[in-house]
């Protein structure tokens, strides 16, 4: 892999951005020089595996895009919205664009299977009807519209992770963050995470994954942006270095 | 917002205040008692005015008119009716010769601005009222005095006062009305009513001014914590694209429904307390001169449940917002 930072996929140029950065950085008030000079774009129907050791700036750069952070300098444009200029009352609306997988799961213990993917649903204000019909075909498009009344804790850890994406899915967003989504699963399920993801990017999704697990990046033929110190230093696209 | 979804969020909030019912019913628990000493505060000063208003009647300022004639009587008065004093004044210039001219009198006093009520009294009903006041035997006096040189008694005004603050200065006022001769009034007792009106009100206002604070206070504190137990729900919703009042919502409900039930809950516990205090204190003092409780029912229920919703609404609306606005963003890291 090479240094790069202005990396671009070939004939990208003239495909439509959902992820843009030009020239961002990042500084923690308390110093810390998280991202410099980062120059990138994903394009609608990418599917991107984010990679790094610990402390090379793959949190910054998601918190980034998820506008959970604020850069210091530059412009990174999602989905659309200009991050930079975004005021804090329209970061819901940005949101709204992306489906976010956490590594952790994040399902509400109290609530069902069924509720818990109707949750994300109930935020966007959808009527009962709708909420219905879609949480139904997300858990199907899962493989768990059996468990639609199952409680979190009499589910594995990859039932849970995937009732987390189908939670992420359930509003149709046009980008999905996948924030170590195999972190907390075995090898087998992990491999099954990553097939759905793929599954659900043929379809035209976005997808943008972090990831530490070598063997998923190496059989999973998609780009691999590698960050290290902050910065961008390899941008491989379907295993191909670019 | 949607309909559907305000209906989605109160349901959100009553079922957040179901699932942190102990720490809802510590809150209501505070609130009850805040409520409670509000009400009992309320009630005493109720209590008080109602005494003070009773003292304040009994404290009149009795106006005498300038009426002359009885003390011109006898050799005097058929002297000086012929030729007057020796200023020349003669005794139909002192005096207030008919009730017509004293309820004149009385009238313009009735205009001063403070005054509540005027009462004429003539000097008949003067008189009748001090034999009346007399030992027997003594109304001899009087009744040999009222046959020799008519009666002793000038017509005179009962006046009682709005303001009891304002008494000293509406005394001087009536005393600058031309006809009237002299003011007999116990002004100490005006000041020592005003003292305690004042004293009852700065208690009153302090009572519920701190309790207000801690009923504020202790709702925040019920909310801070369950936003806190909630935070896994908030990081969700937040990034599945939820606004602050989406998520502000549910925890305003609860505040609302913790302040609303402790306002019943006060009510009902108040009267209770309130009743059983007045009937010791009736058996005990023989007095029945008390608040019926039913006087006030309403009122207090009004001033619980305005006091519940806003301690609720303000300390959830305040500790939520607080929240938002250091974390509002992050989801990341719970």
């Amino acid at each position: 892999m090479t240094e790069n930072q202005n990396i671009m996929p070939q004939g990208a140029e003239n495909e439509k951005p959902v992820i843009e950065f030009k020239g961002v950085s990042k500084t923690y008030p308390s110093g810390t020089h998280a991202l410099d000079d980062v120059n990138i774009r994903i394009n609608q129907g990418e599917f991107a595996f984010v990679v790094g050791s610990s402390g090379a700036g793959k949190s910054t750069f998601m918190k980034l895009i998820m506008r959970e952070e604020k850069a210091n300098t530059g412009v990174i444009t999602v989905n659309g919205f200009n991050l930079t200029k975004m005021r804090r009352k329209s970061i819901p609306m940005l949101r709204r664009t992306m489906g976010i997988v956490f590594q952790d799961f994040r399902l509400i213990p109290k609530m069902n299977v069924f509720d818990n993917v109707a949750f994300a649903m109930h935020v966007v204000g959808a009527d009962k009807r709708t909420i219905r019909k879609e949480v139904s075909k997300a858990l199907s498009k899962v493989g768990l519209g059996e468990k639609a009344r199952s409680m979190p804790n009499e589910l594995s850890g990859g039932e849970q992770q995937r009732v987390g994406l189908a939670r992420a899915l359930v509003n149709s967003p046009d980008l999905i963050i996948a924030d170590e989504p195999t972190g907390n699963v075995d090898p087998n399920m992990s491999y099954e995470i990553v097939s759905l993801l793929t599954e659900i990017n043929k379809k035209g999704t976005t997808v943008l994954m972090v990831t530490h697990d070598h063997n998923l990046v190496r059989d999973f033929k998609h780009r691999v942006i590698m960050l290290d110190s902050g910065r961008i230093v390899a941008d491989n696209i379907g295993g191909v270095e670019q | 917002m949607k309909a559907r979804s305000f209906r989605y969020l109160v349901g959100e909030g009553f079922k957040g205040a179901w699932a942190n019912r102990l720490m809802s019913l510590a809150s209501v628990g505070v609130l009850v008692a805040c409520m409670v000493i509000i009400g009992l505060a309320l009630l005493i000063s109720e209590n008080v005015s109602r005494a003070i208003g009773k003292l304040e009647e009994q404290n009149v300022a009795m106006v005498y008119m300038k009426d002359y004639s009885w003390a011109l009587y006898g050799d005097e008065v058929q002297r000086l009716t012929e030729g007057g004093d020796k200023n020349g004044i003669t005794p139909d210039m002192y005096v207030i010769h008919d009730e017509k001219e004293a309820r004149e009198l009385c009238d313009k006093i009735a205009k001063l601005d403070n005054v509540k009520s005027v009462e004429y009294i003539s000097g008949e009903e003067g008189l009748e009222s001090v034999k009346a006041d007399m030992i027997e035997g003594q109304e001899q006096f009087f009744d040999f005095l009222d046959e020799e040189f008519g009666n002793p008694l000038p017509a005179s005004a009962k006046v009682t006062m709005n303001d009891m603050a304002r008494f000293n200065k509406t005394v001087e006022e009536i005393k600058a009305i031309d006809g009237v001769d002299s003011i007999k009034a116990q002004d100490d007792l005006a000041e020592s009513i005003t003292a305690v009106k004042r004293g009852v009100m700065i208690a009153g206002i302090w009572i519920i001014g701190i309790l207000l604070i801690i009923s504020l206070v202790v709702v925040s504190n019920t909310i801070r914590i369950t936003m806190y137990n909630r935070k896994l729900e908030i990081s969700i919703m937040k990034a599945v694209g939820a606004t602050d009042a989406f998520v502000r919502i549910p925890f305003v409900v609860e505040g609302i429904l913790i302040g609303v039930l402790s306002a019943v809950i006060a009510e009902g516990l108040l009267y209770f307390c309130y009743r059983v205090a007045t009937e010791t204190i009736a058996q005990t003092l023989g007095t029945t001169d008390i608040v019926r409780y039913s006087d006030m029912m309403f009122y207090l229920l009004g001033v619980f449940v305005v006091i519940g919703i806003l301690a609720g609404a303000i300390g959830s609306f305040i500790m939520i917002g607080k929240y938002l606005r250091r974390e509002g963003s992050e989801f990341s890291a719970i």
